[in-house]
Order: C-alpha cells, then structure tokens, then sequence
C-alpha cells in the first residue's frame, strides 16, 4: 500500500486544485460538494487512520493555502481524516464490495459532518448563526457530497472497493 | 520505559493527531506573520492565476453567446443615441425658433412636423398638436422664414395642414417695395417655386422683392414672409410672375401655428366664408 502513496499525493494537490477552484464555486444554499472529504474518508478507510489524520492534515494546508485560511482548513481536514479514520477496514478483512461502500459513505458523512463543525466554530463569513451552519447546511453538505461520492465510487472506485 | 513505548505505538495515531492539531493551531495563531500571510498570498495569486485561466478559456468557449450578447447591448446603445439626437435635434430647432426675434413666438402654438404627404400633386403636413393644444381650422402655420400653409382638420392631439406648395392653396400677397398686390398659388412641379397671379402690368415689381401675406387674406396674419421673386413674365394684362419660398419644405421639422383671425365683419361683408381665398 506504501508503494501507492506518492500517486495518492499527486491525487491529493488535483483533487485540492479541482476543490479549490472549481467545486467551491458550485454552491447550492451557501454549501458545496466537497470532493477532498471523499478522498480523505477514500485514505483513511483504505489505508488507515495515521494515513487519512497526515493526509486531512495536508490537504488542510493546501486548500488553506489556495482559499487564504489556513490554520483552521488545516484543523478541520485533520479532524476529518482522522474521524473518518475510525471507518477504516483492514487490509486483510474479507468485507463485500458493498460494506466498504457503506463505511465508505459513512466515513464521508460523519468526518465531513465534523469537519464542517470545526470550520463553522472559527469562521463564518456569511453570520449565519452556527446552530443553523452545523446541523442545516452541515447536513445539506454532507448531502451533496454524498452524492458525488456516490458518482464518484460508481465511476472511479469501483476496484479499488472489489472485496 | 517498554510500557510507554507499547502505549505510543498503541496510540501513534491519536498522538499524530494531537501534533497535527497543535501545529495547525500554531498557525492559526501566528496567521498574520510574515512568513504565512506571503505564502497565503502566494497561494491566493495562484489561485486567481488559474481561475482567471479557465475563464478565459470559458470566454474563447462562450464567444458566440458573448457576441450576441454584446450586439443585444450594442443595439440597445443605438436606439438610445438615436433617440438622444433625435431629441436634441428637436431641442436644437425648438430653441431656434424661439429664438427667432422677428416673431413674438409667446402668441404662438409650437408643433412638430409628424408625418408628411408628398406627392407630385398633393402635399399635406400632419402636426403634433390638435384640438386640445388651441389648434383651429384655418389657423396659419409659419416658421420664423416664412408661410407654412394653414389648417384644414383638426383631431384631439394632431392637425393637418395644408401647405403652400399644394395645388388648392391660395393666399392674397402683397410686396414689400412696390406694394404690387397678387394671390400666392403652386401649379405643382418644384417644392420651392410658387406662383403669383394677378399682378398687373402696370405695377413696378422687380426681382427679389419680398413678398409678404397681406392684411386681405381672410385666415393669414398680415406681413409673414412668402418668398423672393425669381421671375417675372408680361402677359396681355397681368404678370406671371414666380417666386422663391422662403421655408424649405424639404427640412422641415417644427412649425408655429398663430392664432386665429377673428373678423366676422369682415368676411360678412366680402360674402365669403373662410375655407376659400379671394382675389383684394
């Protein structure tokens, strides 16, 4: 699995890039898919949860260092690659196609749902009241990026999940 | 020492995680030093570097629609300078003619030329003002160069005029020198050529002399100029006599529309009635 990180890297600064300048832009009720969480809970659940903790931590500061808020990007993607870490299914487990889709998606939910929390707690430049940030839009992003993970493990992760 | 050991390898991830968490809280706190805020706005100008790429190739891809778009505005844009000029043309010859110190222009009605009907024999004006603007039949229509013609119908907002230049248009004249008297007519042809009859043989009219409306005609105010004689051709009793008028009918946009002679009397006495002009 080792031998894979430095292609997981350059997916990394792609999927930052395409996160940065691109998703973050499609915002639908103040929120937008976030393809980064997918790919971090995609590490963490793969790989382990030390990977997908470095991982978050990294891609914080890439993002952090395209959007201009870096410290707390930071935080927040170790926080997601962490929690999301919790999900992880070890490489020798005999788990279905299907049940690392699901803690796949679980992981996604859950650690973007976190994620989200500790971005809402440190900054918010709309002044929307955080209650409303956490749990509406909080759920409404995690929503949406459900769906383009469910798009994405469809048409990209289908081999990388085969049991 | 082996326990703690055990322990980090135990929990190396929560450790990692904790160190994570202290170096980005480290950053948040020193965010405004020197060192992060140039990478941030190294990071942003390479961020508005690559946006700015892809819409300029959003741009190359859009060219079309943006084309259309900017003939949509490029019309508009025209319209709205036609209309400008268009009215500060009007203002322009509004302010002439108020301008024109020869005529008390305060007694006066101002209209605007809207329509006209020009054809080798007939030629009608239409007017922007009507029964509700004070306009009556038989009112004289000028512009500070000269006789425009004179209403012959009136509707609620608009008028039509009949011009001089129209074959059933008569006026009494009179000239400004030798006070050779006649009746102004247009026997068609040229829009700038009219007619003068009845002025006999014996008067002493030259050429250039100005021709005015006199104080004869039944619907025209006395002394609003008509044209400069071009020609003058004896005939057994009378003169043919030609001149030039003095309104362009061909630039014509505003007009002057005086008020109405009010003289029953007089027209008792002549018999007649004000829809024809008769020979003083």
């Amino acid at each position: 699995m080792t031998k894979k990180y430095p292609y997981y890297i350059s997916i990394l600064f792609i999927v930052a890039l395409v996160q940065e300048l691109g998703l973050s832009h499609l915002t639908f009720y103040h929120v937008s898919p976030d393809i980064v969480t997918i790919f971090l809970a995609f590490i963490s659940v793969t790989i382990g949860q030390k990977a997908g903790t470095s991982f978050g931590f990294f891609a914080g500061l890439l993002t952090g260092i395209l959007s201009g808020n870096m410290g707390l990007n930071m935080l927040a993607r170790t926080v997601e690659g962490f929690i999301a870490g919790f999900f992880n299914i070890p490489e020798d487990s005999h788990a279905t196609t299907k049940q690392k889709s699901k803690r796949l998606y679980g992981a996604i939910v859950t650690a973007g749902f976190c994620a989200n929390a500790v971005l809402v707690t440190g900054y918010n430049p709309l002044a929307l009241s955080p209650a409303y940030r956490i749990f509406v839009l909080g759920f409404l992003e995690s929503l949406i990026t459900l769906i383009l993970a469910f798009i994405i493990t469809r048409l990209f992760l289908k081999k990388s999940l085969a049991g | 020492m082996q326990k703690f050991f055990t322990l980090f390898v135990r929990y190396n991830s929560y450790l990692l995680f904790i160190v994570y968490c202290c170096i980005s809280f480290l950053f948040i706190k020193f965010q405004d030093r020197e060192l992060l805020t140039k990478l941030r706005t190294n990071g942003i100008e390479f961020s508005a570097f690559i946006t700015d790429k892809m819409m300029s190739y959003n741009y190359v891809l859009h060219l079309k629609e943006e084309n259309d778009r900017l003939m949509l505005i490029n019309t508009d844009l025209l319209s709205r300078v036609l209309n400008t000029e268009t009215a500060a043309l009007d203002n322009r010859n509004r302010q002439k003619i108020l301008a024109d110190t020869t005529l008390n222009a305060s007694k006066f009605i101002m209209a605007r030329v809207v329509n006209r009907k020009f054809s080798d024999r007939e030629n009608m004006l239409l007017i922007n003002a009507g029964r509700s603007d004070g306009i009556k039949k038989d009112m004289t229509v000028l512009t500070p160069q000269g006789l425009v013609g004179r209403v012959t119908t009136v509707s609620e907002h608009f008028a039509k005029v009949m011009p001089v230049i129209n074959t059933d248009f008569k006026v009494s004249v009179v000239s400004d020198k030798s006070n050779s008297m006649g009746l102004l007519s247009w026997n068609g042809g040229r829009e700038f050529i009219a007619q003068i009859e009845n002025i006999p043989i014996s008067s002493s009219l030259k050429l250039n002399e100005q021709f005015l409306t006199s104080d004869f005609s039944s619907f025209s105010i006395r002394g609003i100029p008509v044209g400069k004689v071009v020609s003058i051709k004896p005939d057994k009793l009378f003169y043919t006599v030609e001149i030039r008028l003095a309104v362009d009918f061909a630039s014509l946009t505003h007009v002057l529309i005086a008020p109405l002679k009010i003289e029953p009397e007089k027209l008792e006495m002549i018999g007649e009635n004000s829809s024809g002009e008769t020979f003083p």
